[in-house]
Formats: structure tokens, C-alpha cells, sequence
């Protein structure tokens, strides 16, 4: 059997042995392909698979060739290799020897994204701690962006249908390009080096992660980081982040977002304002009524009934307390009908139908439930007096008249009090409720003699 | 009291303290006067500020010598995007 005995016989050991030469023929080749099953082992070894839709290949990335590697390789990501095919014979797989890896396109700059988010994080740019709250009520803000891009008209169009009262100062800068970043960075400090802006906004239109680029620069993030004004980022699309938004003091989602944001606050607070205004008044009502309430009470009491002094003394300290009260009052509705004024005339600018009449309904009902106060608060007082001058009218001589006493007078209208003062014979005159009695004198009797 | 009038932030936080303590209700009348003349002031200083802020849009452009000046802003009508 010559072909029995011709025929060659590989020890597994041998074949794998050739295969390896076999594959070593191929030299240095380069591979694109997407990393997955990424491991690093914690000998520094980097293993993984280069996948494309039609094949993978495993990889091994040896730590003496990865340690200058910049950035961490992760599964999903598209890189380019230089290696060489070699065999691993001990499971007889075959497998590339990395000795060179990159990113590849958009994934590059992603990576450079994450390293520096990464290195930005940990020297404590991102921290919340450090982030200044954003002020109350700025009154003038700058801002960083193109003269002729989208954001810009966002911005202004938002603050012009707020009606916002804002300054707002523009320093125009490149939002993309090379110049982008050094432009938006100068732009920063330069408006940190004015007195007057109260806030920043920097930002730009949506674009593509290359569009977006300067707002993921480092400098543009110490600058945002070094400001002395707070800063609002304002960059693009809702989604994407970029390094600026993670060290500005408030990300906004849109430059509209940031433009609603500044200007937000100041209705919000005028809303605040007029309430508590109102809730002053409303107590003060409520403090008044309670007095008022234990005063009547004190009035009805029998005790007061017989010292009448004592109870016009509280009623002239309640009536002076409630005209001081009303005058205060009066100089609140005279500011909140200003108010009302100023604020009829803003909402009739907003283009907003509906919501203006609306506004206008609640104006009105306030100013009427005011007036009503007004007039509850005048009736109050005015009973108050007619409670008075009821208790001044029982002090009053007529009313004593009234029960059937008379007052008697002699011939000089002197009121009599004593019998002694006249004699028999002379002319008195006897005054009653209603009308007199001219009288004689016929006898007189002392008290004591009778 | 007119000395703490500075800032809104400040007048705010007061107007909100006299507001808590004349709805307490445990005051003299006098001193319920007082606050809520306070008050008013304070509401007229926050309304002061909420409308004093200009309205007004302006650019920074370079001048001759190298220096910034402001001038008014009108945005380019144009599309939206980018």
C-alpha cells in the first residue's frame, strides 16, 4: 500500500506549527474593524475581537504595545489595528497581535470627549458644590454666540415675546471651526471683565458632534469654570451634552431654554410679590376685624355701659387706629392700581390671545374683590362712629330730657340746683324735652328742712 | 428697616418675614401698622426692581484702537437652523 506509506502525518503540534508560518506570510497588516468582548486582563493585557458585519477575528493587545495607548478601548468602538496573524496554539485559534490601535472617525472624537470629561470630573469641574446659583433677577446678560446664527434669533425672540425686560449685551464669536473655541473663550472673559453682566449664556444652534466641537474644548471649559458670573450653556439639541454643559452653572437644553430661563424668573416673581402684598392686606383686614370683634364685645359689657369715658376712649383709640389703617390702605390700592396699570399694558403686548383676556378677568376680579374690601372696611369704621355718637348721645342732656327730667332756670337763665337760690315770688323757666314752662315761685323747701 | 433695601433678594425675603408674621395675627395693632406699612414699602421696592431692568439689545463690536464698543443689535432675518 505505497499510498498508505507515502501519505505525510501531522502531529496537531506540526500543522499548527505550519499554520502559524503560513498566517506570519501575511506581515504587518492594518484592520478596521468594531471592538467587542473587551477585556483588559490584570496582567495589562488587552484582549478582545475585531467584528465587522461579515466576520470577527480575535485580537490580543499585549501590555508592553498598549501602555502608551491614550485612550481606553471599549466594545462598540470602530478602531483601526497594525498587527500581525499568529496562532494561538494551545486552543488553536488564530489571532491578531496588536501592536498599534486608533480611533476611527467620529469615534475619535468621541473618545477625546470622554477623556477629557473624565479628567475634568476628577479635578472637580463638574462638582454641584461649586456651582453658583443663578441670580434671582439679572438685569443684564451677556452673551456668547454667532451674530447670525439660529441661536441668537431663538434667544431674542423668546425675551421679545416675554416682553422681558432684559439688557442683553451680544459679544459675537465663531461657534464652529478652529477659531470657534479661542473666540468663545475671549468672548467669556471679556464679559467677566465688565461690571455690569449679571449672567452668561453661551451657546449655539444643534449641529452635527464636529458642529458642537468648541463647546467640548478644554479651554472653553476653564474658562466657563473661571467666570465670576454665572453661566448658562445653551448648546443645541436636547440630547447632547457637551463638556461645556457640565461645568456651566445651569445647563439649558436649547439656547430658547436659556433665554426662557433668564427671563422666567422675573414674572414668576412678580406673581410672588403681588401675592404677598395681597396676603399682607388680607392679615391686616383679619387683625383689624378681630379688634373690632373685642371691641364690640367690651362695649356691650355692663361695665363700660357705666363709665361712658372709658368706652369713648377705646372707640377714639379704635377710629384713629382704623383711619391710620385706611390711609395705608388707601396708599396700597393707589400702588397696586399702578401695578395693575403697568401690568395691563405688558400683557396687552404679549401675543397671546385668550391668555390676555384671562388676565385681564383676574385683574378685574381683584380690583373689584378690592374695592369690595375697601367699601366692607369704610361701613366697619362707620358703625363703629355710630356706635360712638350713640353713646355720646347718652351722655347728651337732651336725651336725659328725653326720660322726663326738666332743667330749671332762674329769671338770669342760671341753672338751678338748690331751692335756696330763689324766693317766692320770682320768675323761673322750666325747660323740657320739648319746648319750656315760664313759672312763679310759690314756696321753697331745703333738703334737710323738709 | 430703609437701610436693607438693596437688593430684591433681600427686600423679598423681608416682605415674605412681615407677610408670616401679620398672618400669625398676634400683633398690637400698632405694630401690625408698622409691618404692614413695611410691607408695602418692601412690595413697591420689589416691584420698583422687577420693572427697572432696561429693555435693549446691543453688540459688542471692535473699534479702531482695538477696544470693544456696544452698539444696538438687529439680528439678520434669516432661517432657522445651524
Amino acid at each position: 500500500m505505497d499510498l498508505f506509506e507515502q501519505r505525510k502525518i501531522y502531529t496537531v503540534g506540526e500543522i499548527t506549527s505550519d499554520i502559524k508560518k503560513t498566517l506570519e506570510k501575511f506581515g504587518l497588516v492594518w484592520i478596521q474593524g468594531e471592538v467587542s468582548n473587551f477585556k483588559h486582563a490584570a496582567s495589562g493585557h488587552m484582549y478582545f475581537s475585531l467584528k465587522d458585519e461579515a466576520a470577527q477575528i480575535r485580537a490580543a493587545f499585549f501590555k508592553g504595545s498598549n501602555l502608551y495607548l491614550k485612550f481606553k478601548p471599549a466594545d462598540g468602538l470602530e478602531v483601526v489595528v497594525r498587527g500581525r496573524l499568529s496562532v494561538y496554539a494551545p486552543r488553536g485559534d488564530y489571532q491578531l497581535i496588536v501592536e498599534y490601535m486608533e480611533p476611527v472617525g467620529v469615534g475619535s472624537l468621541q473618545l477625546a470627549f470622554e477623556q477629557l470629561k473624565e479628567k475634568l470630573r476628577k479635578e472637580g469641574l463638574f462638582d454641584e458644590e461649586r456651582k453658583r446659583r443663578l441670580p434671582v433677577l439679572p438685569r443684564k446678560i451677556g452673551i456668547v454666540t454667532s451674530p447670525t446664527g439660529a441661536a441668537i434669533r431663538d434667544m431674542l425672540r423668546i425675551l421679545e415675546r416675554r416682553n422681558s425686560a432684559l439688557h442683553v449685551l451680544l459679544y459675537p464669536a465663531r461657534v464652529q471651526g478652529a477659531e470657534a473655541a479661542s473666540e468663545i473663550v475671549a468672548g467669556i472673559r471679556h464679559l467677566n471683565a465688565r461690571d455690569d453682566i449679571d449672567v452668561i449664556i453661551v451657546g449655539r444652534g444643534g449641529g452635527s458632534i464636529e458642529d458642537l466641537w468648541a463647546f467640548n474644548d478644554e479651554g472653553v471649559a476653564r474658562a466657563i469654570f473661571e467666570s465670576a458670573i454665572p453661566v448658562i450653556s445653551a448648546v443645541g439639541h436636547e440630547v447632547d451634552f457637551t463638556i461645556a454643559d457640565f461645568v456651566a452653572d445651569l445647563r439649558a437644553p436649547t439656547p430658547s431654554a436659556a433665554a426662557e430661563q433668564v427671563s422666567g424668573a422675573r414674572e414668576q416673581l412678580q406673581a410672588e410679590v403681588q401675592s404677598l402684598a395681597g396676603r399682607a392686606k388680607q392679615a391686616v383686614r383679619l387683625i383689624l376685624e378681630k379688634r373690632r370683634l373685642h371691641l364690640q364685645r367690651l362695649a356691650q359689657n355692663r361695665a363700660f355701659l357705666a363709665t361712658p369715658t372709658r368706652i369713648q376712649e377705646l372707640q377714639q383709640r379704635f377710629d384713629e387706629a382704623s383711619l391710620k389703617m385706611m390711609q395705608a390702605m388707601r396708599r396700597f390700592v393707589t400702588q397696586v392700581r399702578h401695578r395693575e396699570r403697568v401690568l395691563v399694558t405688558r400683557l396687552v403686548k404679549i401675543d397671546l390671545r385668550g391668555s390676555v383676556g384671562r388676565s385681564r378677568e383676574i385683574l378685574k376680579g381683584m380690583r373689584q374683590a378690592l374695592a369690595a374690601a375697601m367699601r366692607l372696611r369704610l361701613q366697619r369704621v362707620r358703625g363703629a362712629l355710630q356706635l360712638g355718637v350713640g353713646r355720646m348721645d347718652a351722655m347728651s342732656p337732651l336725651a336725659i330730657l328725653e326720660r322726663g327730667y326738666s332743667i330749671c332756670r332762674d329769671a338770669g337763665g342760671a341753672i338751678l340746683k338748690q331751692a335756696a337760690a330763689v324766693a317766692p315770688g320770682e320768675q323761673v323757666s322750666v325747660k323740657l324735652a320739648r319746648g319750656e314752662i315760664g313759672c312763679r315761685v310759690e314756696s321753697t323747701t331745703q333738703e334737710g328742712e323738709a | 428697616m430703609e437701610a436693607k433695601l438693596k437688593d430684591f433678594e433681600t427686600a423679598l425675603k423681608a416682605l415674605e418675614e412681615i407677610v408670616g408674621r401679620l398672618e400669625a395675627g398676634d400683633l398690637t395693632l400698632d405694630r401690625s401698622m408698622e409691618l404692614f406699612e413695611e410691607g408695602v414699602r418692601l412690595s413697591r421696592f420689589c416691584n420698583t426692581k422687577l420693572e427697572e431692568a432696561e429693555r435693549k439689545v446691543e453688540v459688542l463690536v471692535k473699534n479702531a484702537k482695538g477696544g470693544m464698543k456696544e452698539e444696538p443689535f438687529e439680528p439678520e432675518a434669516g432661517e432657522s437652523g445651524g
